[in-house]
């Protein structure tokens, strides 16, 4: 099982692709009904000052039907999971997990991935945790590991080959 | 003494020791016994954007491991804390998706139940152990120490699923930091974001959050940041001299975990708290 699996879902996922296509014609009616263009979202956007992320705007184009555009834009990557606009929305939209949702279109249409994302779910595959143990350095740059600290063996899945066989199931089944 | 299963996430145990480290010294010291479990993973929140269905099932295999053991789980991490939270929310209320992940759980021989309550360091310490049974265990009060409190997005929102703080004017640290003798203040980029979930994708951005938040600390007059995330933690502290750098600014600002000033007001050892492991000028300060 290798990250395109997981990722891509590969060319047998045509099923898995429309109903997450049906979930966004949903999510566009919902917006259509409920999002008012208040633009509450934006004013407390932890990423509008610096990376010019407008969530009312994103959910106004959503509304109009333009879908592949949002989903292949560089923008719905700048989120910064705040969840204040989640919290904040008067019509309990929540333009964050649209941009969640979105994201994972873009990734499931096989665009290319940015940053670090690929590596984080190679070690979550490969040994259930984002990243292996780290050493560390101290203030006065000394090495430490894990266990010279005294603390115990990380707590990570025991069967790593069930483990895998269970996310490699939930890459090719609806859920 | 209350038993806690301890889920550790990933950022904790493979590289924010010293949350670990404060956190087994300080905990048994308030009566919480803290039970250590094999088998859990990730809580999948870091590859949401990857696959959410992916972040729910982990979230779940990780609950449903720790109802084995009948206990309440403590879960220090924010986002780890974020995501179990949400995952309860969903699987409690939607019996479709419930039995869909229990089919997945049953290859690993596991089942959700939804019986068990998660909890964070913050109302474990404030709600559970409260305000005056810390205050007995003081023995050199943090005097005069005058801290900076950062709860974190993923502690304070959102409301509807229930998180441990007030959502728009959480003040529990503030509790506990007075409690322990420090004072406190409010101050406007109080809920400002640290920028650890962009670190990944697009680091200058993630930095320069980290930057203006430590710069507006520091213009506030503050003795030190008090974080309870290992994500935010690692920005503040971790990578303080990079943040530094892309706002060119010469950032000296003292950053602990808020289990390391509890073991510090409790007048444990240092190292213990594995104080020596903050990057940040933590010896600015003495306690
Ligand atoms: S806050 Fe809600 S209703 Fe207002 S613009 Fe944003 S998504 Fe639409
Ligand atoms: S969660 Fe994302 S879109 Fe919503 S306010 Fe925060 S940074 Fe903006």
């Amino acid at each position: 099982m290798s990250i395109k699996d997981l990722t891509s879902m590969a060319e047998a996922q045509v099923e898995l692709r429309e109903e997450i296509n049906n979930r966004l014609l949903r999510l566009q009616n919902e917006l259509s009904d409920y999002c008012f263009q208040c633009a509450k979202c934006t004013s407390g956007c932890e990423a509008h000052k610096l990376l010019e992320l407008e969530p009312h705007k994103i959910m106004a184009l959503l509304k109009r039907g333009l879908i592949d555009e949002m989903v292949n834009s560089d923008v719905i990557w700048t989120c910064m999971s705040c969840f204040k606009c989640r919290e904040r929305c008067p019509q309990k939209v929540s333009p964050v997990d649209v941009l969640f949702a979105l994201k994972n279109l873009a990734v499931m249409g096989g665009k290319q991935i940015p940053g670090n994302y690929t590596s984080m779910l190679q070690s979550i595959l490969s040994m259930g945790l984002i990243q292996d143990v780290q050493e560390v350095q101290t203030r006065d740059m000394k090495t430490r590991r894990r266990e010279d600290l005294g603390l115990p063996r990380v707590s990570k899945p025991k069967d790593a080959s069930k483990f895998q066989m269970v996310l490699t199931k939930l890459a090719v089944e609806k859920v | 003494m209350k038993k806690y299963t301890l889920y550790p996430g990933c950022v904790m145990q493979t590289e924010q020791y010293g949350y670990e480290l404060s956190i087994r010294e300080v905990f048994p010291v308030l009566g919480v016994e803290l039970v250590d479990v094999e088998n859990f993973s990730c809580c999948g929140e870091p590859v949401k954007s990857i696959n959410q269905l992916l972040t729910l099932y982990l979230s779940a295999r990780n609950l449903a491991i720790a109802e084995q053991q009948g206990f309440d789980l403590f879960v220090p991490c924010s986002v780890c804390h974020f995501a179990l939270s949400e995952c309860k929310n969903i699987l409690d209320n939607d019996g479709g998706m419930r039995s869909r992940v229990n089919e997945m759980l049953a290859s690993e021989d596991l089942e959700y139940k939804g019986k068990v309550g998660v909890v964070h360091t913050v109302d474990l310490l404030y709600d559970h152990v409260g305000v005056k049974e810390i205050k007995k265990h003081v023995k050199k009060p943090l005097k005069g120490l005058k801290i900076a409190s950062h709860y974190g997005c993923h502690l304070v929102r959102p409301s509807e699923i229930g998180r441990p703080v007030d959502s728009e004017n959480p003040m529990k640290i503030e509790a506990v930091l007075e409690a322990l003798g420090a004072e406190t203040m409010d101050y406007a980029e109080k809920l400002d974001c640290c920028g650890g979930l962009l670190l990944v994708n697009l680091p200058e951005s993630a930095l320069t959050k980290t930057g203006q938040k430590l710069q507006a600390v520091e213009e506030h007059g503050f003795d030190g940041l008090v974080t309870v995330c290992p994500w935010c933690q690692r920005m503040f502290d971790s990578r303080q001299k990079k943040a530094g750098e892309t706002v060119a600014a010469k950032l000296e600002v003292p950053v602990f975990y808020l289990t390391q000033l509890l073991g510090l007001a409790f007048g444990l050892d240092e190292r213990k708290l594995g104080l020596d492991l903050n990057l940040s000028p933590v010896d600015k300060l003495k306690v």
